[in-house]
């Protein structure tokens, strides 16, 4: 399960642990978000002069779990079911006080890195 | 075939958009308009389900209809609304509670997409404000993947809006009552790859009721009753592919719309192959098409022929949306799967007008999917 969660869906047991999930997979589904959502609960720019498309997909990451995700490509072009993938942390928007607000995502493997790296892992849970 | 629950009045107040009306206003108009076509008072009613996601808490109804001390029960149960109210209302008559009671619909929402309150779905702030949790982006991803293992193609998704707003023009309940070409389906703005604006319904108002009563009463109210032989609702199961999903078990599950055809075809003792028409779930076009399938009227992936050979046309071998579906209708939740029930009822009284199934239909499907992973079914026979 992506994220982690007290109870476990298959098994209807209550004791589970987190574990860190890898960072590479492959796309298993994929579209572009073309209008602004909805704020809230959508903290990111709405405005048509600002709102940026963006990808959302689903990266199955090997023997773990399918973890949906924004994904740094929003050109259907770029995008096919079965392509590998890598974590990433990228910014989202701005908070009050100025701080970047930032989320993960995943990026096309090999693709020119505009975005920095984190050190951070995702976090899932699975039986105990 | 069970035939002991029978519809024997139905109401529906028109979906779209109406400034003037409240929600509850459009369930009030329905209520009044089953009763007079089946030649009953409010006062003769024994009990009512009422469902509204949006609209209000349907038992204060009564204060406009009559404050006759009915038994009156709210169900809440998202997209199967209507469909638990159903279920809710056959149930309390085949356990012989009572013998005559209505099921209510109706619902009111803003305009644009469904507005998801992620902790209400039990999820994190984090998944809205991020950019997900769009009900949307579920639809778009399901049937992008779909496409790619089944071969369906987007002149297919087209071929399926357009069928909905012909079908649509021909029904005065109905929201969008234009016809549009495949070509404007199309070109109209992609919201959610690879779905267009014309591919998706839209949230909506409107009202539906239907008046139930044992089945060996029915001709005291009417001399064409319709008869309910299944009505089923199932959430989702480990592995399946649902809306507002942070995540995906490896491991594959057919999803509940499998799970409640299989029961409902089981219940009513027939299968698809005696099915005659079906209003099946279309949030988007892809979603008539996957429904399709799901609900065992196909094999994944022969719906691409179906569809170009006209087949789900109300003329064709299998009707599918005959009063234009949600695409055309809009979806006001509550009221969303009451409205494929007044249809198939209409259908089968013989009394959908312009749009009338030829060859005298006898039996007849509906089937509602949504948020957060449920979908319910009915199978309608005359």
């Amino acid at each position: 399960m992506f994220p982690t969660q007290s109870g476990c869906p298959k098994c209807t047991g209550s004791s589970t642990e987190t574990v860190e999930l890898g960072r590479r997979g492959t796309l298993w589904t994929w579209t572009v978000q073309g209008f602004p959502p909805k704020a809230p609960p959508f903290i990111g720019a709405t405005d048509p002069a600002h709102f940026q498309p963006f990808g959302v997909g689903y990266v199955e990451l090997p023997g773990e779990v399918k973890v949906e995700a924004r994904l740094t490509v929003a050109d259907p072009d770029q995008l096919s079911i079965g392509m590998e993938m890598e974590l990433v942390v990228i910014p989202l928007t701005t908070d009050a006080d100025g701080n970047e607000v930032m989320t993960f995502a995943f990026r096309p493997v090999g693709e020119a890195a505009s975005q920095e790296t984190s050190d951070q892992e995702s976090k899932g849970s699975a039986n105990a | 075939m069970r035939d002991d629950v029978a519809i024997v009045g139905i109401g529906m107040h028109e979906f779209g958009r109406h400034d003037d009306l409240s929600g509850m206003d459009q369930g009030v108009i329905a209520v009044r308009r089953a009763l007079a076509d089946a030649g009953l008072k409010w006062e003769d009613m024994q009990f009512a389900f009422g469902g509204s996601a949006a609209a209000g808490a349907p038992d204060t109804m009564v204060s406009q209809l009559g404050l006759t001390g009915l038994q009156f029960i709210n169900v809440a149960n998202g997209c199967a609304t209507g469909g638990s109210a159903l279920f809710s209302a056959y149930n309390t008559i085949k356990a012989e509670v009572f013998d005559l009671g209505i099921a209510i619909g109706f619902d009111k929402h803003e305009r644009g997409a469904f507005r998801v309150n992620t902790r209400g779905a039990g999820l994190g702030d984090w998944y809205g404000a991020s950019g997900m949790a769009l009900t949307t982006q579920f639809f778009g991803m399901k049937i992008n993947r779909y496409m790619h293992e089944y071969g369906i193609t987007q002149n297919t998704l087209a071929k399926v809006s357009a069928k909905a707003f012909r079908n649509g023009a021909q029904n005065p309940m109905a929201w969008r009552r234009k016809p549009l070409s495949e070509e404007e389906v199309l070109e109209s703005a992609m919201l959610s790859y690879p779905l267009t604006q014309y591919m998706f319904c839209s949230p909506g108002e409107g009202g539906v009721a239907l008046i139930l009563a044992r089945a060996d009463k029915a001709h005291n109210y009417t001399d064409r009753p319709i008869f309910l032989n299944a009505t089923v609702v199932r959430s989702r199961r480990f592995g399946s592919f649902e809306v507002l999903a942070p995540s995906i078990a490896l491991e594959h599950n057919a999803g509940p719309t499998v799970d409640a055809s299989k029961a409902a075809f089981e219940m009513a003792g027939i299968g698809p192959d005696d099915i005659d028409l079906a209003q099946l779930q279309d949030t988007e076009s892809g979603a008539e098409v996957m429904h399709m399938a799901e609900n065992g009227f196909c094999e994944h992936g022969e719906q691409e022929q179906m569809i170009q050979n006209g087949e789900t046309e109300i003329g064709g071998r299998f009707p599918v949306n005959t009063d234009g579906g949600c695409l055309a209708n809009g979806e006001p939740i509550g009221a969303s799967g009451l409205r494929q029930v007044f249809e198939n009822v209409l259908q089968l009284r013989g009394d959908a007008g312009i749009r009338q199934v030829p060859n005298e239909p006898k039996t007849a499907y509906t089937h509602v999917y949504g948020a957060p992973g449920i979908s319910g079914v009915t199978i309608l026979s005359r």
